[in-house]
Order: C-alpha cells, then sequence, then structure tokens
C-alpha cells in the first residue's frame, strides 16, 4: 500500500515551508505576472483583430483572418515550442534573457508570454468582435450624426457598452490563462508547474506533489472568481445581469 | 472670343440649404430614390410623407451620408454631401470631413439612440466636448440650457433607462441641439412612442419649427404637426417624389391618385 507522505505535503502546501523553495515562489511569482500580461496582450491583440475584421479595407481582414486561422487551428504548445525553438535556432530572435535591476527576465518567460499572448488575441477576437457586434447599429448612427469619427464613436460610444458584454467572458479566458500557463513547462520556463516538478524530479513524490500544485491552482481560480464576481457586480449598477450564473454555480459548473 | 468659365460646384441660391440633383440610390435590383430633385430653403419646415418603404428614410438619411448614394448630387449649404468631384468622377468623401459636415446636422432617430451609458446631461454634452472640443463648463451651461427648453431640467442625472419614450425623444432632440446645427433632420421621431407621449415631443418640435432660425425635415404621418409648422410637404412613392404641395393643398385637395389612396389610408 501507497504511504502517503504527509510531512512533504504539508511541507509543501503551507507557503511559509513551500516559498523556501524559490522554484515554489518564483514559480507562482512567474504564474500570475505571465497570466495578467499575457491577458493584456490578448485583449490588445483582439482588440484590433475584431477592428480589422470589421474594416473596410480587404488586406486587413484578410490578416485577420489568417492570424485567427493559424493560432486557433494549432495547438498552444506547438506554437509556443515554434516560436521559443524555432525563432531561437534560425536567429530571428535569440530570446536572450533581460536583467532588470535584481529581477532576470529568461528567454523562455519571453517567448512563453508572447506565444501566451498571440494565442489569447486570437480567441479574445471572437469575444470582442461579439461584444461590439452586440451594441444596436443605432447607436454608432447617433454618434456619427452628432460628427464623431469612427474612431471617436469607438471610443465613447461603443466600447464602453460593449465592455459589459466582453468583460464576463473576459473573466473566464483569464481564469483558462492561469492554467494554460502550465504549458510554459515545455519551456522550462519557470512558472509555479515547473517548479513543483522540478522539486518531483528530486523527491519523486508524484502524488503529494501535484496534489499540492493542483491546491495553489485552484485557490488562484477561486480567488480571481471571487474579484471577477465583485467586478461584474459593479459593472450591472445600471443594467441588470439576472441571466448570469452567480459564484456558486460557476465555481461548481452547474447550471 | 468669348471666355467661358465653369464654376467648380452648380451656383446655388444661398437661401437652399439642401439641394437634391438627380439623385439615384438602388438597393440591389431596388430603385430606392428614383431621380429625385428637391430643395429645402432656409428656415423652411418639409415634411415628407409616404407609405412604408417608399424610400422617404432613405432620403432624409441621405442627407447627413447615413446613406450613399449611386449617382446625382446631393448639397447642404452650398456643399457636396458624402463625395468630392476630379475630372468629373465622384470619390467618397474622406471620413473625417463627411464627419466635419455632419456634425453641423442635427438627427433625431425614430428610436431615440440616446446613450445608454451616459445620463441625460451627459448625452448632451458628448458631442460638443468630444467633437468641437468645448470647453467643459460651456458644454454643461450649454446642456443644462437645452434641458430647460425641452421641459426636463429635473431629469438631468436620470440615465435614458430611467425615462418615458417621449422624454427620451425630447433628450435627443436636445443632443442634435447641442451641436448648434442649421438643419435638422427627424426620421420618424413620434412612430416609437405611445399616443399619450406624441404631443410633448410635437411640441418641442413645432417651437423649433416656429420659433428659431431653424430648417427642419422631417419625415412624419403626423397631420396636426405638418398643418402647423409644415411649409411643405412632399408625398413620396416608390422612390419618386410624387406630389408637392403646401399642407393644406396636400391634405385637403391632393391632386395624385396615389396620394389620395394613401391619405385615405392614413386618415381613417
Amino acid at each position: 500500500m501507497y504511504h502517503f507522505d504527509w510531512v512533504l505535503f504539508w511541507k509543501y502546501l503551507w507557503p511559509v515551508t513551500a516559498f523556501q523553495n524559490p522554484l515554489i515562489r518564483n514559480g507562482l511569482i512567474v504564474t500570475l505576472v505571465v497570466s495578467v500580461i499575457a491577458q493584456a496582450m490578448g485583449v490588445i491583440l483582439g482588440l484590433l483583430a475584431a477592428l480589422a475584421k470589421m474594416s473596410k479595407i480587404a488586406p486587413l481582414r484578410w490578416l485577420q483572418q489568417a492570424y485567427v486561422w493559424f493560432f486557433r487551428g494549432t495547438p498552444l504548445l506547438v506554437q509556443m515550442a515554434l516560436l521559443y525553438y524555432g525563432l531561437g535556432v534560425t536567429h530571428i530572435f535569440d530570446f536572450p534573457d533581460w536583467h532588470i535591476g535584481a529581477v532576470t527576465i529568461t528567454g523562455a518567460i519571453q517567448a512563453g508570454v508572447l506565444a501566451l499572448g498571440i494565442n489569447e488575441g486570437a480567441y479574445m477576437a471572437e469575444i470582442v468582435r461579439a461584444g461590439i457586434e452586440a451594441i444596436d447599429v443605432g447607436q454608432m448612427e447617433a454618434a456619427k450624426s452628432l460628427g464623431m469619427t469612427f474612431g471617436t464613436a469607438m471610443r465613447r460610444i461603443i466600447l464602453p457598452q460593449a465592455a459589459k458584454v466582453i468583460i464576463p467572458p473576459l473573466g473566464n479566458e483569464f481564469n483558462n490563462m492561469m492554467k494554460t500557463t502550465t504549458l510554459m513547462t515545455i519551456i522550462s520556463a519557470g512558472e509555479l508547474f515547473y517548479g513543483f516538478e522540478q522539486v518531483n524530479a528530486l523527491l519523486f513524490k508524484p502524488f503529494e506533489l501535484y496534489l499540492d500544485a493542483s491546491i495553489y491552482y485552484l485557490a488562484m481560480t477561486t480567488v480571481w472568481s471571487f474579484i471577477q464576481s465583485k467586478i461584474e457586480a459593479s459593472l450591472g449598477e445600471h443594467k441588470a445581469m439576472a441571466n448570469q450564473p452567480g459564484l456558486f454555480r460557476r465555481l461548481l459548473g452547474v447550471h | 472670343m468669348a471666355t467661358i468659365i465653369a464654376p467648380p460646384t452648380p451656383v446655388m441660391d444661398n437661401n437652399v440649404v439642401v439641394k437634391f440633383d438627380h439623385v439615384n440610390k438602388y438597393f440591389g435590383a431596388l430603385h430606392v430614390l428614383n431621380d429625385v430633385n428637391l430643395e429645402v430653403k432656409k428656415n423652411e419646415t418639409l415634411v415628407i410623407i409616404g407609405p412604408s418603404g417608399s424610400g422617404k428614410s432613405t432620403l432624409l438619411r441621405s442627407i447627413n451620408h447615413l446613406e450613399n448614394i449611386n449617382s446625382g448630387h446631393i448639397y447642404v449649404n452650398g456643399r457636396m454631401i458624402g463625395y468630392y468631384e476630379k475630372n468629373g468622377r465622384l470619390y467618397e468623401e474622406s471620413e473625417k470631413n463627411i464627419s466635419r459636415l455632419r456634425a453641423s446636422i442635427g438627427m433625431v432617430f425614430q428610436r431615440f439612440n440616446l446613450f445608454p451609458h451616459l445620463t441625460a446631461l451627459e448625452n448632451i454634452m458628448e458631442a460638443p466636448l468630444n467633437v468641437l472640443k468645448v470647453p467643459r463648463e460651456t458644454a454643461k451651461a450649454d446642456a443644462v440650457r437645452l434641458l430647460q427648453r425641452v421641459g426636463l431640467a429635473d431629469k438631468s442625472d436620470n440615465y435614458p433607462s430611467q425615462l418615458s419614450g417621449g422624454q427620451q425623444q425630447r433628450i435627443a432632440i436636445a443632443r442634435a441641439l447641442a451641436m448648434k446645427p442649421s438643419l435638422m433632420l427627424f426620421d420618424e421621431p413620434t412612430s416609437a412612442l405611445d399616443p399619450e407621449m406624441i404631443g410633448e415631443v410635437l411640441d418641442v418640435m413645432k417651437e423649433l419649427a416656429l420659433g428659431l432660425e431653424m430648417t427642419m425635415v422631417v419625415v412624419s404621418h403626423e397631420m396636426g404637426f405638418a398643418r402647423a409648422a409644415a411649409d411643405r410637404i412632399i408625398f413620396v412613392d416608390d422612390g419618386r417624389i410624387i406630389e408637392e404641395n403646401t399642407p393644406e393643398e396636400i391634405y385637403d385637395h391632393p391632386r395624385e391618385a396615389r396620394t389620395k389612396e394613401f391619405l385615405s389610408k392614413i386618415l381613417h
């Protein structure tokens, strides 16, 4: 019978002791920072792609189509490896480590953020487009008839309204993003799961350690779900959002 | 030898605010605007009537280039709308220039189209602030004055969803007036309203038509308004202007059979 190592389990679960191992502490920081930056990149790229899709300029629409087609049609894991090893070996971009003060951003982290962000943009494009298209065409007509250019109308009238439609799925995307960062393990980018893998390589306690890793991710996604429902509640001030599932239902995935 | 100087654009009467010159528009095979020629004079109130699908809304919306046209010219205050001419060919104007022209033309929609994320006051201030770059204090003072003028001074901090249809439409009129337009377009402004709210909107429009210096083009079947405020009525059907006359003549002595038939339907 398997002897469950409770001491090890607790050691790598309790932050005070777990963080004594820099692989775990830095791994958690990398996971959180990478998630936020990659998601922000995804939102910006998604917005640009959504605008390109609605553009009158045909080459912009083709570019958007090619982008979405490639990044939604190939596995993120492959994109990440292609970006890091492919660009490295061809010397198109070597991903040198960046040193900012005492912090080192390794090439693998840069490649990871880039791959996650670009991939996310291809998915955010659809979410942003759906948000913009949910706004009545009369809003754009009213804005134009007041002399607003397309850009001003988007910024002042359409996007503030579309944000209410975009933010709930955006929150779900961020929840996924925190979990998807684990793919960076393939390029040894040193995020949280990579930390647990390294510890496991040394101690070979996969059950205890991967259970700890699971609990860390569960903690992150749960905290985020609370933050998300607060954000959505504040958005609902002027508009009832009765059809949005509550926090409990969302966490447990019941409908 | 006589020197012939061709004017770059047709010489226009200063009193003509809107001019349609052989305007045609197609939606696929459908001829929505069929050789439309029309002039609207300064301070005139023109009412457009016609059955649904007759092209009356398209006609109105082409004045501020919310609809493009396939041939002909539309001028507002002597300037061609939506297009510029080069070597005898028409090209669509840059977005910036179209926006600049639209800023001087007010428009009121059937479904109000107020901005739901902004209060009544903010709705009115939005375009003066972001298009005309008016200082905030000036924009606010103007907006407050306009709210008083449409009788809604106490609603300045309300969001559109908290207002009745009639109130929303009055705010929409105030929002258009905030740009100090010389020309106002109304696209069936009372058709989406409950009957008891139509009067309050028409009152504001009447005051506008009769009181101030304002040129108005109104698509509406409200006969009471037309009789009280319109200088001229045009009846549009199948994309053509069928009949054109004073309200009294059109309503009491329509000449064309199609006008008679249409009026008998809307006047019961």
